[in-house]
């Protein structure tokens, strides 16, 4: 199978965005606002943290707020020196941080990070681990949703997958990424 | 209700490397338009992070709110058209049109013979 007919490839997974469970963006977008516009989106790995914060800010964008985008990850988990000084001093009232990897952070590089944006509006993380800010969303996966996103990438194709599926969400502890990976490779290696 | 059109002057959808195409590019709209452009693009498609790149850009000076729109461009000579099991690589043109970014892409394809190169069943013989 050519990879730009995998169901599975990058750019039609991406295009499956977050599902709220047991709430609706109305609420998330109150819940945000009492929580001062400072909350974390809390999961494990491949639960749809990132997905979550880049919905979350479209959705504030439309809501003229004006959104700055930050990422860190294991391969760059600090900004490069000089880097935050000019941006933060662009920054006001009306902005948020959403801050994807907030984990990759040192405690003291956190607490630095938190003061030298009290000025702007709102910052949102993304975190394995909770604490970090109060948890706006905690993000869990079960073996229904992964059903729910292969459905949509598969159709009805996804009816004679779904034996598997179970085994992969188990395999992978509920990682979708990961999930989702090993379907691309499955799918690949089809003539 | 906006409408854009994009074709290939000779219908054709698959070309040589280097070849000159003529594209003809048509928009219909409920408002005047700032700009339209039409780009020819590659951009990656498969298991990894997509990449992409505009090969060129040729602008359509005032732009009205309803115009037919002809134009000719060389086609680079690489890289070729591709698909293997983890990356295709795939061409189009594209028209743009502000405000709004509304957009109309075409697929086409580049490679010796109009062929795509398919990777896995081995490399095509010249």
């Amino acid at each position: 199978m050519r990879a730009r007919d995998n169901p599975f490839a990058v750019q039609r997974v991406l295009s499956v965005r977050y599902r709220l469970q047991d709430s609706s963006w109305d609420d998330l977008l109150a819940r945000l606002a009492a929580l001062n516009y400072r909350a974390a989106i809390v999961g494990a790995e491949g639960a749809g943290k990132t997905t979550l914060l880049e919905d979350l800010g479209t959705t504030l964008a439309e809501s003229e707020w004006r959104i700055r985008r930050l990422r860190l990850n294991r391969n760059q988990p600090r900004f490069p020196r000089g880097f935050l000084t000019p941006l933060l001093s662009q920054l006001g009232p009306r902005d948020i941080i959403l801050l994807d990897g907030a984990e990759q952070m040192g405690r003291l590089a956190w607490w630095r990070f938190l003061w030298r944006t009290r000025h702007c509006g709102g910052v949102v993380v993304t975190s394995h681990r909770a604490g970090l800010l109060p948890t706006l969303v905690h993000c869990t996966t079960t073996p229904q949703l992964v059903s729910e996103i292969v459905r949509s990438l598969l159709g009805d194709r996804a009816a004679d997958l779904q034996p598997k599926l179970d085994s992969l969400f188990w395999e992978h502890h509920g990682n979708v990424r990961a999930i989702l990976r090993e379907l691309y490779d499955n799918f690949a290696a089809q003539q | 209700m906006s409408e854009l059109k994009l074709n290939v002057a000779d219908g054709r959808m698959a070309f040589r490397p280097g070849e000159e195409i003529e594209v003809v590019a048509q928009w219909q709209l409920d408002e005047q338009p700032t700009s339209a452009e039409l780009h020819l693009v590659w951009y990656t498609h498969g298991k990894g992070d997509g990449d992409s790149g505009v090969v060129r850009t040729i602008p359509f000076d005032s732009p009205g709110i309803a115009e037919t729109r002809r134009c000719t461009l060389r086609l680079p000579k690489a890289p070729y058209s591709f698909s293997g099991k983890l990356i295709s690589l795939i061409w189009v043109l594209e028209l743009i049109v502000e405000p709004g970014a509304r957009t109309e892409r075409i697929d086409i394809t580049i490679a010796p013979r109009g062929e795509e190169i398919i990777l896995h069943q081995g490399l095509a013989s010249e």
